[in-house]
């Protein structure tokens, strides 16, 4: 393998799939970057097992071929290179050279045999979604997933594949988010994927680029012509998230979302380390916040809100709101409640988007 | 000794069964009364309580010590009925040792408070057998045996290099601390509350792991019933097991959240006791299952979505609420009211009742 490459789209390719390097792994070769040469340049590949990902680039090819390198140290050359062509050389089945001006660098590799073989997935009934649409439906939903490892199953993001429809659900238990977008030619399909590899699917393909997305036995695969992310998915059943859903919350709050963050980010510094405990006091006219932490203090504050219902006071962790606040689209939200031990949903009011998103988070009981 | 060994020397002996309950309520009431004396009460057993008084000698007008706990005693028998044995002294190990001089057993001439007043420390302790202290089991008391040390001051009188060389330093070191009246913990009211367990000591060995399973729902039921009467929930489950041959065995698993019921500690304890009988099958003398990791059960608790948490060792909502409803009908009906079918059904308490016959 010698071919030569600008220093930028080295650089470029290496960030892009670094990602998928694990930092510590049993298995060498994960450790490793594969690089090979194809029709159009190189293709520069990284997997953890759970997620691979490859990008390729132009290059101008002089002996094809492949070879595995050490993903951070190339990496951590590369970025210190100055902006000259980079030309890189196996020589034999584990060594590469790489010079760029007069800088020049062995590397002790792996030979390409030794990298895991990318899951096979067949392509010829992938569907089509614009990457865009896909990066709205990662962003608001993914940061709800569970990080405790007790119950795998709500490690990752539910995608719902509808003939109509995109949805995207996440929740840990206690908060749940959901978005879905209108969509043509899909095929009912469920899958549940682990945040970390959407991440990628979010980062590394440009929003107005069109992804082709197939299944394989136990992987999904997405794909632009240049990069491809695969990842394994999470089997099991996903929790009937549907139920949990209420319907009937006849409680109803127009909240305006600034007001609401700065009140909460207040209230959150006297709040509880463990339970992050606020309480919200729903009147006609008003919301307060109250907080008391023993030990700590106590806090109260209170913002104009239209409210329809009778009065209603519920506690809630205050990190679970914030949060969802973090992701709603529009200045005014519509917060819905039926009783203080129920879910309350979050929605953005008013919202000019083709899609529709919804937040629920169940609250804390309060014993006064 | 072992009630089995006791019954195969008098084969004709009654074995009756401890009155748990009662003996849980009376030592409630022991507490309720050692409260008026002073606020800092650390109870070490059912039936062992250790007073701080440090502070209210102007409140008992500086009385000797001695009095103060004939009052105390006097005030124990009047509201229970039962005789308590008292042992003052500047620190816990030193009022532990005196209690056991306390009691008034026949010819010892006690009368059922012995203090050790402050300066005459290394004088009692001079007279304390070495198996006396707390910490020194029949095993390290054998091996102290060994090397010629019986009675305190055997140790004092040690050099203590010699003393690291033939116990090891750290055993070295806590042995002469423990020998010279050091004890620097103090008496706490919440200690009382670091586990809560429950053990059973079968009047025959068990053998099937039906039988097992059986008592250890029932020991399960006791522990959680402790547990929320306390108003704590658990966060590490473990079990014990004592083989016929003595050999004791324990595991214990952490979960990743506090719990109370039931159902969740015992899904968590079987699963420890098949573990624990998978690594030695035989029968089995001593069964026992704690809770560690107690913290206080957090009432304003976040409520869940689900119902159905995904895992046997996890706690649902609907987990607790039957849990408190078990509660709430045994605070009316009594502790027998509601019990799971397997122990209801189960032929006798764990312990045999034996006529002489």
């Amino acid at each position: 393998m010698r071919l030569t490459i600008s220093r930028e789209k080295l650089q470029e390719a290496l960030v892009a799939v670094s990602a998928a390097v694990p930092s510590k792994t049993t298995l060498p070769v994960l450790g490793n970057l594969l690089l090979e040469t194809t029709d159009r340049g190189v293709r520069i590949s990284g997997t953890d097992l759970d997620i691979s990902v490859s990008m390729e680039v132009a290059a101008d090819v002089e002996t094809g071929g492949g070879i595995t390198v050490p993903a951070r140290k190339l990496s951590e050359i590369v970025r210190e290179l100055p902006p000259s062509p980079v030309k890189l050389s196996a020589m034999g089945e584990q060594r590469i050279v790489l010079e760029c001006g007069k800088s020049k660098f062995k590397l002790l590799g792996l030979p390409k045999d030794e990298f895991p073989a990318f899951p096979s997935v067949d392509f010829k009934s992938a569907w089509r979604v614009k990457s865009g649409q896909l990066q709205q439906l990662i962003s608001h939903t993914a940061f709800a997933v569970s990080v405790e490892e007790s119950r795998p199953i709500l490690n990752g993001v539910l995608w719902e594949v509808r003939e109509d429809t995109l949805r995207m659900v996440a929740t840990n238990g206690h908060r749940l988010a959901k978005m879905e977008q209108p969509f043509e030619g899909g095929t009912k399909a469920d899958f549940i994927i682990p945040p970390k590899a959407l991440e990628q699917v979010r980062k590394l393909f440009p929003a107005d680029e069109e992804l082709e997305i197939a299944r394989g036995e136990n992987h999904l695969a997405f794909r632009s012509p240049f990069v491809s992310v695969y990842t394994r998915l999470i089997e099991g059943p996903y929790p009937p998230y549907d139920q949990v859903i209420p319907r009937d919350n006849d409680r109803l709050a127009t909240i305006d979302k600034a007001e609401l963050l700065s009140a909460l980010k207040r209230m959150s510094v006297v709040a509880s380390d463990q339970t992050h405990r606020v309480k919200l006091s729903f009147n006609s006219a008003i919301l307060k916040f109250s907080v008391q932490t023993p030990d700590l203090g106590e806090g109260q504050d209170e913002i104009p809100v239209r409210y329809e219902g009778d009065p209603m006071d519920i506690g809630f962790n205050g990190v679970y709101l914030l949060e969802i606040l973090r992701y709603m689209p529009t200045e005014q939200i519509r917060f819905t409640l039926k009783h203080p031990e129920r879910a309350a949903t979050i929605e953005p009011e008013a919202w000019a988007d083709s899609g529709k998103y919804m937040c629920l988070v169940m609250p804390l009981r309060l014993v006064d | 000794m072992p009630t089995a060994r006791a019954l195969r020397l008098c084969p004709g002996a009654m074995v009756v069964p401890v009155p748990r309950q009662v003996c849980g309520v009376k030592s409630r009431e022991i507490h309720a009364v050692l409260t008026r004396f002073t606020p800092v009460v650390q109870g070490a057993s059912i039936d062992e309580w250790y007073l701080d008084l440090t502070g209210t000698e102007a409140l008992y007008r500086h009385e000797p010590l001695r009095e103060t706990a004939h009052r105390i005693r006097s005030a124990v028998h009047e509201a229970t009925g039962l005789t308590v044995s008292i042992g003052g002294a500047t620190t816990r190990l030193l009022a532990k040792l005196a209690v056991e001089r306390a009691k008034p057993k026949p010819g010892s001439g006690a009368d059922g408070v012995r203090v050790v007043p402050p300066g005459d420390e290394a004088a009692f302790m001079a007279t304390v057998a070495l198996g006396d202290l707390s910490g020194v089991g029949p095993r390290f008391r054998e091996r102290l045996a060994a090397a010629g040390l019986t009675r305190v001051p055997d140790v004092l009188a040690t050099p203590e290099d010699r003393l690291r060389r033939a116990l090891g330093d750290n055993a070295a070191e806590w042995l002469v601390r423990r020998c010279k009246g050091i004890d620097e913990s103090e008496v706490r009211e919440r200690e009382s509350a670091r586990s809560i367990s429950h053990e059973e000591t079968f009047g025959r060995d068990l053998t099937s792991d039906d039988d097992l399973g059986r008592e250890l729902v029932d020991l399960v039921r006791r522990v959680a019933h402790h547990l929320r009467g306390d108003g704590l929930m658990a966060r590490t489950v473990s079990v014990k097991l004592r083989d016929h041959d003595f050999r004791t065995r324990g595991a214990s698993r952490t979960l990743p959240s506090g719990v109370i019921a039931d159902r969740v500690i015992l899904a968590t304890a079987h699963t420890l006791l098949d573990k624990l009988r998978r690594a030695r099958r035989g029968p089995v003398r001593l069964l026992g299952v704690a809770l560690t990791g107690l913290e206080e059960a957090d009432a304003e608790a976040q409520l869940s979505l689900f119902d159905d948490p995904g895992e046997a060792t996890l706690e649902s909502e609907k987990d607790r609420r039957l849990a408190r409803a078990v509660d709430a009908v045994r605070k009316r009906y009594g502790t027998e009211a509601v019990v799971p079918g397997r122990v209801a059904e189960r032929p006798a308490p764990g312990v045999r009742r034996h006529r002489p016959g």
